[in-house]
């Protein structure tokens, strides 16, 4: 298609963005092994010695290890939970004829783009009320409430072209609807689940909004909150802000080396992220 | 039976989206003590809104979202649509294709917390940072790097570590519009004579209206959110002296008091700043959508 001398810009283009993407990686991965007298010294080469002590700095003293854990229990109950009761709901809004199908999915639709931050003041009230400030159920719960919308359009989208001689054959064995979707509907539609799995889960691990509202107790804040502070709090001491940085992008690097092929489809075929 | 099973995710997602939002709209045409509401008072709010010292930071926290928008559209979809073709072009020249891990590196940052990016991009361009110390050491730059400390420069700083955190996005998106583009288009144009770049120009882009459409809906939506960086790179006051302030962060501070000296909460003045901003944002939405569902070239 073009000479090789001809894709040479093109290659340069492409070289110069991964290395404005990988260097301040780099430098973030490097940094988290010096101590600060050394990031000043030692830009960009490699630390003298490859020591924890930022990393264990971090995990105990600014005890960046109970956010971790904090973080961890609610992405994990939110994406259960909005899996759960996603696949619930999609399940009879996709596949009965109820009449009411499109008015319900159309009101869960709608919440797909709306800017819930607005109506921080008065959902602060209702979780005063209900007693869920300081409260990692009470984000929980938040958190799923914000990403049912899409996990129900997803779920929807993906078990309405299932066969119905699926579920009907079951029902005829006289399995309960119930047992249909866990066993039968929802297994056929994992790539649905790993989708609203990812997203939540990404979606989740990163917010800082409702956190910064809702939790005042250091006990139970979230990694993004706690590192919120740490960037002011530390100032002084870069190597346990660097080192706190690549503890909290831990997870998600990890995940991510792991399913960049379902993200990369996932966004691009609709942008299913935010 | 069919009842039973939609309301859990009803049930939730009515009490802590839907009523709060319908709550939030409808308490902004109220007067507030605190977190109480109290009489009806009609449009005054948004009349309040629009008197010194509020108008100062309206206008100035719209314009800056405003800003902010147009350099990230212009970045993505120059630079971004840029990525997208030259990785195109690798696919379809066979062999060496590579694209995949080209898009997976360039969309990384977007799975990162904004609060990482932020966090991580204020060290590097902090006084005595590391940028500081390329940009003396290639001669570029002379003393002390304050370009987060001026407010002339500060919000480009903001929208340009935006932009770097975002840039896998567009990169996405345009690939996978140019992909649904049949081939036999491009052969047709070559055989016509038209070099790369004619193509992208005038063959690729009306097809990509789709495309250009869903990432300008997207990225309309994220700027007029914008918190998390503007929160951890300068503060919830939009430092310095409020020329990084965004229309969420000014919301944040009437609401959660950390607006003005004292730090007072205005509970009406925030909701009926956060009813014109959900106006905006529906409104804009709407329209962006209509408007490149015109433009959508049938084939």
């Amino acid at each position: 298609m073009q000479t090789r001398l001809a894709r040479l810009p093109g290659w340069t283009v492409l070289a110069l963005w991964s290395a404005a993407v990988l260097l301040p990686l780099y430098i973030l991965v490097v940094s988290c092994f010096k101590t600060t007298a050394e990031i000043y010294e030692n830009r960009l080469g490699l630390p003298q010695s490859w020591s924890l002590d930022n990393f264990t700095n971090a995990w105990t003293r600014a005890d960046l290890g109970q956010n971790f854990i904090n973080s961890l229990i609610v992405t994990g109950g939110a994406v259960v939970l909005t899996i759960v009761v996603s696949a619930l709901a999609a399940y009879p809004l996709s596949r009965y004829k109820l009449g009411w199908n499109g008015i319900m999915l159309g009101l869960f639709l709608s919440g797909i783009m709306l800017p819930i931050r607005l109506a921080s003041v008065e959902l602060f009230t209702l979780m005063r009320n209900l007693d869920l400030l300081d409260s990692l159920t009470g984000l929980i719960l938040v958190y799923s409430a914000i990403r049912i919308p899409f996990a129900v359009f997803i779920f929807a989208n993906f078990m309405r072209v299932l066969p119905s001689e699926l579920d009907e054959a079951a029902r005829m064995d006289g399995a309960g609807e119930t047992r249909i979707l866990f066993q039968i509907i929802l297994p056929m539609v994992k790539p649905a689940v790993s989708i609203v799995a990812i997203f939540t889960a990404i979606a989740v691990w990163n917010d800082f909004f409702f956190p910064l509202i809702f939790i005042f107790d250091d006990r139970y804040k979230t990694v993004p909150l706690a590192i919120s502070v740490f960037v002011g709090q530390f100032r002084t001491d870069w190597g346990l802000v660097f080192a706190s940085l690549a503890i909290s992008m831990a997870p998600i690097l990890i995940m991510y080396c792991s399913l960049a092929r379902q993200i990369r489809e996932g966004v691009g075929a609709g942008g299913g992220m935010k | 039976m069919a009842v039973l099973f939609v309301l859990p995710a009803l049930a939730i997602y009515g009490l802590f989206v839907l009523y709060p939002l319908a709550m939030s709209l409808w308490g902004s045409f109220f007067t507030w003590k605190g977190l109480r509401m109290l009489d009806f008072a009609g449009l005054s709010n948004f009349a309040r809104l629009f008197v010194f010292p509020s108008s100062a930071r309206l206008t100035g926290a719209l314009w800056h979202n405003v800003i902010w928008f147009f350099g990230i559209m212009v970045f993505q979809n120059c630079v971004g649509l840029l990525f997208a073709w030259l990785l195109f072009l690798r696919d379809q020249g066979k062999g060496n294709g590579g694209a995949a891990f080209f898009q997976s590196l360039f969309f990384f940052p977007a799975v990162l917390s904004p609060v990482i990016v932020g966090a991580l991009w204020r060290l590097l361009l902090a006084p005595g940072g590391v940028v500081e110390w390329a940009l003396n050491g290639l001669g570029l730059h002379e003393g002390s790097l304050t370009v987060l400390g001026n407010s002339q420069t500060a919000l480009l700083m903001l929208v340009a570590v935006d932009a770097w955190n975002w840039m896998g996005l567009p990169v996405l998106i345009y690939t996978a519009g140019l992909r649904q583009i049949s081939g036999q288009i491009f052969e047709a144009a070559k055989l016509d004579g038209a070099g790369s770049g004619r193509m992208l120009v005038s063959v690729a882009l009306p097809l990509l209206m789709p495309a250009i459409g869903t990432l300008t809906t997207l990225s309309f939506i994220n700027t007029f959110n914008q918190f998390d960086i503007v929160y951890v790179m300068q503060g919830v006051q939009g430092n310095p002296s409020y020329s990084t302030d965004t229309l969420v962060t000014y919301f944040y501070r009437l609401a959660f008091g950390a607006e003005g000296a004292v730090g007072i909460t205005d509970i009406g003045l925030a909701l009926a700043l956060g009813t014109m901003l959900f106006l905006v944002l529906s409104i804009g939405t709407l329209l962006m959508l209509r408007f490149f569902d015109r433009r959508t070239v049938q084939l």
